[in-house]
């Protein structure tokens, strides 16, 4: 299981719960089952954040991104620029 | 609308062009003549990136109506090589990446050649203040300022030979 | 000049200083901007905006204008397709033109095409459009005002899955350790608030377009914008066309920073030159620039920082409310990025968005982090000078390293903060003396930059010279950067490489420029496209010299087998044709790995106690560049952001009148810096490679706007004792907050 860190923002869906293990062998499965617990929460991981597995950042919006069984993932608000 | 003939020198072209009376000389240089390098950054006076001379002063083509050309002679960027010879500023400016995205350039260049015409070896301030009319948002002007004076060495190395 | 971590000059061609491809054509005037293009048989657009800051549009008469003389098209709302308030394209279609109500002064609500300019202006006079004028909100603090009028009616509080209409967009609060103790235990403590004023990108181009609808419904853009993809997605987008419908050529750009990487002419002129089935061109003036496009956000920051007597620095608390003008943004997301630069175990942050009826903000240069770290690094000048540090120390103690946590939650990677920060420290300018009667500021900023999408074709000519093709606008250089790259790759003199931006339908999907990300990630791709060319040149020269392809080495730009003359680059493709066809490759890439820019500045200032006007008298940057690519366009980069940190700094507002018109909508009184205001800026270039980029890239362009407010805050508070907290820090500003403290220490 990947162990997941949500901002304090997105912790507004999981009643407050940042750290989460999630099972999912692909960054769209891990959150899919983050959708599945907690309903709309899937939407703002997907659309609007940036996910760094095991520290390194991956490029925006990879959901086919591999997750192995002891990851370390961050989902961080969309960094853009100007 | 009637227009108005207007007869002058361009570049040291003799042109001629049509231009309606509430037509600035800006948009007759670049609409008439096809002179593009001249830029509407403003149409108020106050970026310079639409600099010519005007019988040798620098003048903003957007506060002048295209009729008060009558009669003058009118240098822009594009007068500015010598044939084949780039004008030394355009080669300091190249060779000092004086420019990012090059909108200001020609008002730049065409203000700065009337500065060393007058003042042919001008302090770092008073390159300053010549071209305090240009605003330029990308460079900062540290190395439009250096190309400046590489190109015042230069021309005064050749003038003295 | 390089500072510590120079990693030994290893490289041909990456860092040196060529002249720039395009540069001849920019020094006589050739160069194409999207103004300077004309097709024949063209109307001129002319937009119709709003005279009110919020209104409900109750009709739009455009009979009278359309009988006008020359008049060959008009168009309202009502030729928009509606757009589902949740789709990320909402916001920017409704910002092009409005549909029933209007957001801010000089928000679109129709537009005119016609034979002459004049002709436009007139017909767009003579469109008659009723409004029911409804209350504005113009400020944060109206904004969050209980029972304050909505602004924008489809505006929801992001991430709060609720729906009642609001003004607060969004709310992210960011936190670790405990603040609370952090506080109690702490030995100073530091509490201020500040506030910014919207400023303006100031680009010297309008925004500008020609297109060109032809009776096949296909459109065809000439553009001034940072990215033509996303003008050909979002025109896509906004009308309901398909993406194959329309095909966009970057003009030459005359300036971007960030508010050219969003849409406001081309969906009008496509609809105005369908209707007119005549080519139409569209010119923003200088005061449709000023009054209706991007700004910069508006920001309030409460902070308060805590620090041990050993000057470790412990906690920190803030409140960030950003105004992101007519529709909601990530400005105040994005500040919290800013608290990046110290490990600070204890934090939290929250940060608010506003949405009000000024123009929708736009992004510039870094977003939101100045206004942060205006706060920040203001908040730890205060805290070094109560404890007696160096600047420089106290930073260079609490920085962050690889490894260290964000607030954000992830790691940094491999960063320079440290290098750069000794960068100044061993600097000239450091060692010297203060001059008589003035004062020093030290400060810092940093972005994380972007990868984002990128493609690149590079194609072998016969004679050995190449074409490198790619989609990233050129806003700052980057040309020749691509061309140093696919040199140094290569093995090929970059003189004898042409680099060219195509339009959308001749080279492969590309991200817009900004974020930093051009250098980075085209880069990337351009040296992909380069290495997979190589391989196919050892195929090639295996063939040619009768031995296997693993038999052959690519070195200094020839392929050598074992014990024969190398073959160059000319000799392979000038067989070309001979060995199996044309040498050509395209490579492409979602790029990861984007490395963090770190600068530090120094100011030295005089303050003139009697008008208010502060004179730089010196001013060094550095920055952490990675791998320079073309050391001239990074110092420019460097030069450019610190130029417009120190307008923003010193003089540019957005001064609103009590409706919500702006009332300085010129560069006479929008007053941005020019040469006399500034002196020569010097630039240290610092070199810690990011180990994700072949060339050891970080994107350079954003990070260099972000410490100028705050090293001239510093600075001014050396030379006279006033902590400004407000900006700009013009003369009045200053002789007001002077006449202040003058006031209260003639009361103790």
């Amino acid at each position: 299981m990947a162990t997941v860190h949500l901002q304090a923002d997105h912790a507004r869906h999981t009643n407050g719960e940042r750290e989460l293990e999630v099972g999912g062998a692909t960054v769209g499965a891990v959150i899919d089952e983050l959708d599945a617990r907690f309903p709309g929460l899937g939407v703002f991981l997907s659309d609007g954040a940036s996910v760094a597995i095991d520290g390194e950042l991956q490029p925006r919006g990879t959901t086919y991104a591999p997750v192995g069984p002891e990851a370390v993932l961050h989902f961080l608000i969309p960094i853009t620029g100007g | 609308m009637s227009r108005t003939h207007v007869n002058c020198t361009v570049n040291g072209d003799e042109v001629d062009f049509l231009a309606s009376d509430d037509t600035s000389l800006l948009d007759a240089l670049r609409d008439e003549l096809g002179l593009t390098s001249v830029k509407e950054g403003c149409g108020t006076g106050d970026c310079g990136a639409c600099s010519i001379t005007v019988d040798g002063k620098l003048n903003c083509s957007c506060l002048m109506f295209a009729p008060e050309a009558e009669g003058t002679s009118i240098g822009t960027v594009e007068g500015l090589a010598n044939g084949d010879q780039l004008h030394p500023l355009q080669t300091t400016f190249l060779e000092g990446a004086a420019l990012q995205c090059g909108i200001c350039t020609p008002g730049v260049l065409v203000a700065a050649k009337v500065l060393l015409d007058e003042n042919p070896s001008p302090t770092e301030t008073e390159i300053r203040y010549a071209l305090a009319g240009n605003l330029c948002r990308c460079t900062g002007y540290d190395k439009i300022i250096h190309a400046v004076q590489e190109a015042a060495v230069t021309i005064n190395a050749g003038a003295s030979k | 000049m390089t500072a510590v971590e120079n990693p030994p000059k290893k490289y041909k061609y990456v860092g040196t200083r060529p002249v720039r491809h395009d540069g001849l054509e920019k020094v006589t005037g050739k160069a194409r901007f999207a103004a300077d293009l004309s097709l024949t048989g063209q109307l001129r657009g002319v937009m119709v905006r709003s005279p009110h800051a919020h209104a409900r549009i109750k009709s739009i008469d455009t009979s009278a204008a359309e009988a006008m003389p020359g008049v060959k098209s008009v168009t309202t709302g009502a030729d928009f397709p509606d757009i589902d308030p949740a789709a990320p394209i909402y916001d920017e279609s409704i910002n092009v033109i409005a549909r029933d109500e209007v957001l801010y002064h000089g928000h679109v609500v129709a537009a005119v095409a016609a034979t002459t300019l004049s002709e436009a202006r007139a017909a767009a006079a003579a469109v008659k459009v009723e409004y029911d004028v409804l209350e504005p909100i113009l400020t944060i603090e109206g904004a969050l005002a209980d029972g304050a009028t909505i602004s924008n009616k489809s505006t929801r509080t992001l991430f709060l899955g609720q729906d009642d209409e609001t003004n607060l967009a969004s709310v992210a609060p960011f936190g670790r350790g405990d603040v609370e103790a952090g506080f109690a235990d702490a030995d100073v403590i530091v509490e201020r608030f500040f506030t910014t004023k919207a400023v303006h990108q100031g680009y010297i181009e309008p925004h500008a377009c020609v297109v060109d609808v032809g009776q096949d419904g296909k459109a065809s853009i000439w553009a001034s914008s940072q990215g033509h993809f996303a003008v050909r997605s979002k025109t896509a987008d906004i009308l309901g066309w398909g993406t194959d419908k329309i095909k966009v050529t970057p003009a030459e750009i005359g300036g971007g920073f960030g508010g050219k990487t969003t849409i406001y002419l081309e969906p009008i002129a496509v609809k105005l030159s369908q209707k007119a089935s005549r080519p139409v061109k569209m010119v923003m003036t200088r005061e449709e620039v000023l009054r209706a496009t991007g700004p910069a956000p508006a920001a309030e920051i409460a902070i308060k920082v805590g620090a041990k007597n050993d000057g470790e620095l412990t906690t920190i608390q803030s409140t960030m409310k950003y105004s992101n003008g007519s529709a909601k943004g990530y400005a105040a997301m994005l500040g919290a990025m800013s608290t990046a630069s110290y490990r600070f175990p204890n934090l939290d942050i929250n940060t608010m968005g506003t949405v009000d009826n000024t123009s929708k903000s736009a992004a510039y240069r870094a977003p939101s982090a100045p206004q942060a770290a205006f706060a920040v690094e203001s908040c730890i000048d205060e805290i070094a000078k109560t404890l007696g540090m160096d600047p420089i120390e106290i930073r260079l103690q609490n920085a962050v390293v690889e490894g260290d946590i964000t607030a954000m939650g992830a790691p940094h990677p491999k960063i320079g903060f440290i290098e750069t920060m000794q960068a100044i420290k061993d600097s000239e300018h450091y060692n010297s003396p203060v001059p008589e009667g003035a004062g020093r500021g030290f400060g810092t900023g940093f972005w994380f930059n972007i990868g984002e999408q990128s493609s690149a074709t590079v194609n072998l000519n016969e004679d050995g010279t190449a074409t490198v093709i790619t989609g990233s606008p050129d806003i700052g250089g980057s040309r020749a950067s691509m061309a140093l790259m696919a040199a140094e790759t290569l093995g090929l003199d970059p003189m004898r490489i042409t680099p060219i931006i195509a339009d959308t339908e001749s080279v492969g999907f590309t991200d817009i420029t900004e974020g930093s990300r051009a250098t980075f990630a085209t880069g990337m791709a351009v040296t992909n496209a380069c290495l997979e060319l190589i391989d196919q040149m050892k195929q090639r020269a295996a063939m040619m010299r009768g031995v296997e392809a693993d038999q052959v080495e690519w070195v200094d730009g020839a392929a050598i087998v074992d014990g024969q003359d190398p073959l160059t680059i000319a000799e392979i493709t000038g067989q070309a044709k001979q060995t199996g066809g044309p040498l050509t490759s395209t490579a492409s890439l979602n790029a990861a790995g984007a490395g963090p820019s770190f600068a530090a500045h120094l100011a030295d200032v005089a303050v003139d106690e009697e008008t208010g006007v502060v004179t730089i008298l010196r001013y060094t940057a550095a920055q952490d560049a990675g791998t320079a690519i073309h050391p001239s366009y990074v110092e420019g980069q460097m030069q450019g952001g610190s130029a417009q940190g120190i307008g923003w700094a010193l003089n540019e507002e957005y001064i609103y009148s009590d409706d919500g018109v702006m009332e300085n909508a010129s560069f006479l009184d929008y007053r941005m810096p020019v040469a006399s205001d500034l002196p020569m800026l010097e630039t240290i270039i610092v070199e810690v490679p990011n180990p994700s980029h072949p060339y050891g890239v970080r994107g350079v362009g954003e990070t260099g706007i972000v410490p100028p407010i705050n090293t001239l805050a510093n600075a001014i508070h050396s030379a006279t004792g006033v902590r400004m907290t407000d900006l700009p820090m013009s003369p009045p500003n200053i002789l007001k907050a002077i006449t202040l403290q003058k006031a209260s220490n003639e009361q103790k």
